[in-house]
């Protein structure tokens, strides 16, 4: 696949709470329509990395660009060409998933129409037009992290954060998931992925960034990575990840 | 500046969805109080005018003058619930029970209240009986302050025509005063402070509104922990109206919370909004900007869901009792009374106690109004400094 130049470029990242550095100095590029995976255990600073990057979070210092645009500088730019898919189900349970994908459309700055419209389009993408007004709290997790999904998808955004959209759910879903976003990077789109699963970084990305302690420890293609600890073909990339992060437990 | 306000109006439609959506909220905010103002309004003994009506005692040490004429208007219909006593069997009747308390004319009434020194009208009650004592109060201060404007008004005629005495029906017919029978009247009646629902229904519907908006705090703080808040950041909405929305939505479900009880209270348990029913509205929609502030604020200072609930609650049933909710304030040491003007419970009680109870008018409650205005602004000021979008977590 030919890639564009870098969408989004991450120079020194860094983060503290309370005294506690969460993210230390991270640089990462993600070049157009790629999915690049983001990897890590538990607390290695991923989520904090993504608020920041989809301005939700300012960085005690470092920068980030996105489409051309600072996001310290010019977020409100920035945010027209985002979408975000978080860890928890941020959503409206008692709402339908219309409703909810309305709601948060019309939030974003599309019209009535548009948002209905909108709507429509990412229900079928998801597979939900079936239960589209049927209450969010009566779907199966699946379900759910799929409604999750459209409602990053509502403002055809170019650059997408998808937090460990899989979490928690049956196989089913979690294939319908892979090939929707494969899908939206073959549109054209440009995907950011964080997850647990090795099989699924494997799977979907194009590059991936392993961090640990606040910071990238490794990046490249899955290939290259593997490559760095034995042979590529034979090892997997949960054996690159326990290689680079070691095998004790960060929770 | 068009974006915020667009963007907190969806915000507080939505919010306003949800809380017709989910029972617990309707049903704590608009039912729960029900429960009290009937439990506790059977607990003070009148629950409408359909009940037993409280007989007042007035009685007189003078042999003639202004105070005789006063008695002879208060008690020349039965409706009134005005009796006349002589002093000595009012105060023996009172310390054997037979009546709560009484009011009394001093026997300089008269001459006082025409050399201009002044004078007072007492009212005896028995130890601890404030409702008595309330209610007495509030006909001594409706007679004290129309006798005022009468005799202003007949020292001016006497002067102009040349009478020699008073005469209260002369003067009505005069037309320099409105006919005695008929101010006596109108202003006990308006009054109506025998139905204990005039104090209960104020002091649970401020107690629920606080405790509803307080409530309003933990739905924020889940959203912050379920990341709501922060999609909504990242889809291009401003945290001023993120903060906009949510006071928004607390003030409609203030508002309707407000509708709701003071419709039933009218219907259901006749309360009676005193001579400025526009007032008690003012005070009500004042009081309800106040609870949508501290909710919002309650939400920007703590961290997660629990301690939410926990402020919630804890605030709730502390200032509610400080602030008057579950027995009059002027009942209390002035000590207490001090504390309670420290909440917004405390203003909002006092202002209704002033409407509905003791016949106060909307100039009375001026400064109640102020109040509640500064402590909105105090509470909208933290929230707005102090609210964040991101879970700690």
């Amino acid at each position: 696949m030919a890639y564009m130049e870098d969408f989004l470029a991450a120079t020194g990242l860094t983060k503290s709470f309370d005294s506690v550095q969460v993210v230390n100095s991270v640089s990462f590029t993600v070049r157009s329509q790629e999915i690049f995976g983001l990897l890590g255990p538990n607390g290695a600073g991923k989520t904090t990395t993504i608020r920041m990057l989809s301005t939700v979070l300012d960085p005690d210092d470092g920068d980030v660009t996105i489409g051309g645009h600072l996001v310290a500088k010019e977020s409100d730019a920035v945010r027209k060409l985002i979408g975000v898919c978080p860890q928890e189900l941020a959503l409206y349970p008692e709402l339908s998933a219309i409703d909810n994908l309305v709601f948060f459309g019309r939030m974003a700055g599309l019209s009535s129409s548009e948002a209905k419209e909108s709507a429509a389009d990412v229900l079928e993408r998801v597979g939900l037009t079936d239960r589209a007004k049927d209450a969010v709290r009566k779907y199966s997790g699946g379900m759910k992290r799929r409604v999750n999904i459209a409602i990053a998808l509502m403002s055809r955004p170019q650059l997408l954060f998808l937090d460990e959209p899989t979490v928690g759910i049956d196989p089913q879903s979690r294939n319908h998931i892979f090939d929707t976003v494969l899908a939206l990077r073959d549109e054209g789109m440009t995907v950011l992925y964080t997850t647990h699963y090795m099989e699924e970084a494997d799977r979907l990305c194009d590059r991936i960034g392993i961090m640990d302690e606040g910071q990238i420890i490794a990046l490249g293609t899955p290939a290259e990575l593997k490559a760095q600890v034995g042979d590529a073909d034979t090892t997997t990339l949960e054996e690159v990840f326990l290689s680079l992060t070691g095998r004790s437990l960060r929770d | 500046m068009r974006l915020v306000i667009r963007q907190a109006l969806l915000l507080s439609f939505k919010d306003t969805r949800l809380f017709f959506k989910d029972r617990f909220a309707l049903g704590f905010a608009l039912l729960f109080p029900i429960l009290f103002i009937v439990a506790f309004s059977l607990a003070l003994g009148d629950l409408g005018p359909e009940d037993d009506q409280l007989r007042m005692a007035v009685a007189t040490e003078e042999e003639s003058g202004f105070s005789r004429e006063v008695i002879d208007v208060l008690t020349i219909t039965d409706s009134t619930g005005v009796d006349e006593w002589d002093p000595k069997d009012a105060g023996l009747a009172l310390h054997e029970g037979r009546i709560p308390g009484y009011l009394l004319f001093p026997v300089d009434f008269t001459q006082r209240i025409f050399s201009g020194e002044g004078t007072e009208i007492l009212v005896v009650t028995a130890d601890g009986d404030p409702e008595t004592e309330a209610v007495l109060g509030g006909l001594a201060r409706s007679i004290g302050g129309r006798i005022g404007t009468l005799s202003l008004a007949a020292r001016g005629v006497t002067e102009l025509e040349g009478f020699g005495s008073l005469d209260l029906v002369k003067l009505g017919q005069l037309g320099a005063a409105p006919p005695s029978i008929v101010f006596t009247t109108e202003q006990v009646g308006d009054v109506e402070p025998f139905n204990a629902s005039n104090f209960t229904l104020p002091g649970y519907l401020t107690m629920f509104l606080f405790f509803a908006a307080a409530l309003g705090a933990e739905a924020i703080a889940r959203e912050r922990q379920t990341q709501t808040l922060e999609r909504l950041l990242s889809n291009g909405v401003r945290r001023s109206a993120i903060v906009a929305g949510k006071m928004l939505a607390s003030l409609y479900r203030g508002l309707i919370q407000l509708a709701f009880l003071w419709a039933l209270g009218i219907f259901a348990f006749s309360i009676d909004f005193g001579v400025s029913p526009v007032a008690v509205i003012a005070v009500s929609v004042l009081m309800a900007v106040a609870s949508s502030a501290f909710g919002v604020m309650l939400a920007s200072l703590v961290r997660t869901v629990k301690s939410a609930s926990s402020a919630a609650v804890l605030a709730s049933l502390t200032l509610a009792p400080l602030g008057g909710c579950w027995w009059p304030l002027f009942i209390t040491p002035d000590w207490m009374q001090a504390i309670g003007r420290l909440t917004p419970h405390g203003w909002a009680n006092d202002a209704f106690n002033k409407l509905m109870l003791f016949g106060a008018e909307g100039q009375d409650v001026l400064m109640h109004m102020a109040a509640l205005l500064l402590f909105a602004a105090v509470f909208l000021a933290v929230a707005v400094t102090r609210f964040r979008t991101v879970s700690a977590s």
